[in-house]
């Protein structure tokens, strides 16, 4: 052995900071407000449904003594995490096939770094989100911060799982981005992020308990609104995610020697 | 105390086998999928390489030559670890560097600069370290204020120069390239065989693949043949080069040899008979040196239209004497009636040295384009002259006070 294990640690460690950076800065070059473009893009979209669900459709808005907008910030950062994260870590081997190529580095590091570069500002975000609304003095309890806490990292392994899951299945099927993104606006409509769960239709109220992104989502939202908890479905979300993460280390270690010949 | 030198391979590759998955049609790659989900092999592939057993020590430089689709960048890209083997082994070890398939992976959108930082973090250069060998980076690609550009704006040279210039930085212990010299301009492709002959002469290792026979032979004391996935030939650089160049040109000749002749099978335009001085035979026609020629050439046509014909001497061992054709003197052909035509040439004096020439008739399409066969026939010119070369170019010699 030539390079010492803690050598090749150091190299690990600046090549993942060079293709996060790349992830974060590089990728919005050309653009007018270049890097910010990470934080900006879920404000935008926030500032889409909020306006839509408190001017255009106040009456399916439910808040649960919240105002709207609160309420829909609360649900809508972590879940855009998740789909922000498995968005771009579906593409993420084949869109730096030319790199795969030529260069020998673990794949994973493409995947991980690709759902990072998306993640560090969805989560900025939440935490930028999360100031102002303690600042506005809000109904909300600085005591469910560790919940929500616990809960984002659910939502990380849920979707660290299905981007390496996606990312293995993209490189065989190209069609898995296309199915991907319809999946995931579909995700978005059946997990609580713009409506209580309590106030659908019993039937749909009680399948969509058992969506594993549900337990977080709400967990954070009741957390930080000091209500109670539901514990039991939090650890079946983490049980889940776990499940997930498994499946996904064997999909991607079985499939990465044979990954470039289908790049 | 100095260790005597690791002469440990820095690779070694046994029974080395590379086969890709045949994935063309649309249902292939969900098979693939689930096969390699399932950890089964591959149900159809096709072979890119097959039992490849080689070394290279540190200090060694080893060309890799074959032909195009040969297995040459497969055959890279299994030594550094971008592909895995499908059977057999390759081990590595020290650092190497590699620039594959032209491009150190760079990508066109980001600007040189921010290509050279992933390249170098990449091959473990990144923080300070690197900041205090860009100027030298710059120094070597040379490429000016380029290096801000996004990369799909930079010729393929410019990219070859990055490239080389961030390996060139870096010094690994063994240097891998793919067809580097092949794309610089000439005094980039000088600065990088200097820097090539000097990291080799400090003891580096190369791994070379090139087209350039030249570059091969200069820069490589070993090489390695590969013809359809196999090793053809491994050994002494020149040995291995020099069977490649005589194999391609016998390839050469025996391809345009098979097309004339398929063109002749056609029938189009053929050559019924040669007659020299008035002998049809097929032995050999012996003239003394200075001696009138007359060549008869009956041809045939398949749609009535007068073929144009070639004659042509050439020597023995196949270079060219001198050749004409009827449509470049504007000579017309006699028509025999049922598509026979005759042409005749006359040389009234051949100027042929002594020795032994093949006479060739060449059978054209009347636009004088297309060369339907080859008929050949022998002439020996006998003689006793000293005279040197192949023909006896008219000439005097002065007295001393003869004016000219």
């Amino acid at each position: 052995m030539a390079r010492s294990r803690a050598g090749s640690a150091v190299v690990g460690a600046g090549v993942l900071r060079a293709l996060l950076k790349r992830e974060m800065v590089d990728r919005h070059q050309g653009t007018l407000v270049g890097w910010s473009w990470g934080l900006l893009q879920p404000l935008l979209q926030f500032a889409v449904l909020a306006l839509v669900f408190t001017k255009l459709l106040p009456n399916r808005a439910s808040a649960n003594g919240l105002p709207y907008a609160a309420f829909l910030a609360l649900g809508l950062w972590p879940w855009q995490l998740f789909a922000n994260a498995i968005l771009r870590g579906t593409t993420a081997l084949t869109d730096n096939a030319a790199m795969i190529g030529k260069v020998a580095i673990p794949h994973s590091y493409f995947v991980l770094t690709r759902m990072a570069g998306t993640a560090i500002y969805d989560l900025a975000g939440f935490v930028v989100v999360l100031a102002i609304l303690f600042a506005l003095r809000l109904q909300l309890t600085v005591a469910g911060l560790p919940v929500a806490l616990i809960a984002m990292l659910i939502v990380s392994a849920h979707a660290i799982a299905a981007g390496f899951i996606l990312a293995t299945i993209q490189v065989f099927l190209r069609d898995a981005a296309q199915i991907v993104a319809q999946l995931v606006s579909l995700g978005f409509f059946l997990t609580p992020v713009l409506y209580e769960r309590g106030h659908l239709p019993s039937a749909m109220n009680t399948v969509l308990a058992w969506n594993p992104m549900a337990p977080p989502i709400e967990s954070i939202r009741g957390a930080l609104m000091g209500e109670p908890v539901a514990g039991p479905m939090l650890a079946y979300s983490a049980v889940c995610a776990m499940v997930a993460l498994l499946v996904a280390r064997g999909m991607f270690l079985r499939a990465q020697p044979h990954v470039e010949d289908f790049l | 105390m100095s260790a005597p030198p690791d002469m440990t391979p820095l690779v070694e590759a046994e029974q080395l086998c590379k086969r890709y998955p045949v994935v063309g049609q649309r249902g292939d790659r969900m098979h693939a999928l689930w096969d390699v989900l399932r950890g089964k092999p591959p149900r159809r592939v096709a072979s890119v390489l097959e039992d490849i057993s080689f070394s290279v020590r540190p200090g060694e430089s080893l060309g890799i030559i074959g032909e195009n689709g040969a297995g040459k960048s497969t055959l890279l890209k299994l030594i550094t670890g971008v592909l895995t083997p499908s059977a057999g082994s390759v081990r590595t070890r020290g650092s190497i560097g590699a620039l594959l398939e032209l491009g150190a992976g760079f990508h066109p959108e980001y600007s040189g600069l921010e290509n050279v930082r992933m390249s170098a973090a990449l091959r473990g250069l990144s923080g300070d370290a690197l900041d205090e060998k860009l100027p030298d980076i710059l120094a070597f690609a040379d490429i000016g204020q380029y290096i801000h550009e996004p990369v799909k704006h930079y010729s393929s040279g410019m990219v070859v120069r990055l490239g080389f210039a961030v390996i060139a930085s870096i010094r690994p212990q063994l240097l891998i390239t793919d067809e580097v010299l092949a794309v610089g301009d000439e005094s980039f492709q000088r600065k990088c065989i200097r820097w090539i002959d000097d990291y080799l002469a400090e003891g580096g290792t190369l791994l070379l693949v090139s087209h350039g026979i030249y570059h091969v032979q200069k820069l490589c004391k070993q090489a390695l043949w590969l013809a359809e996935g196999k090793v053809r030939a491994l050994g002494d650089v020149f040995e291995v080069t020099q069977a490649y160049v005589a194999w391609h040109e016998q390839k050469g000749r025996a391809q345009i040899e098979s097309e004339q002749s398929a063109r002749a099978e056609s029938g189009e335009f053929a050559v019924d008979e040669v007659l020299l001085n008035g002998d049809g035979a097929r032995t050999p026609l012996h003239l003394p040196q200075a001696s009138p020629l007359l060549v008869e050439t009956i041809v045939r046509s398949a749609d009535g239209r007068a073929p144009t014909v070639l004659v042509g001497i050439v020597r023995g061992d196949g270079s060219p004497v001198y050749g004409v054709s009827s449509d470049m003197d504007g000579a017309a052909p006699e028509a025999l009636g049922n598509n026979r035509f005759r042409y005749r040439i006359a040389f009234d004096a051949l100027p042929l040295l002594p020795g032994h020439y093949h006479l060739r008739v060449h059978p054209l399409d009347p636009e004088g384009v297309r060369l339907f066969g080859t008929t050949e026939r022998d002439l020996i010119i006998r003689g006793a002259s000293r005279e040197m070369g192949m023909i006896r170019l008219a000439h005097r010699w002065l007295d001393a006070t003869e004016p000219w």
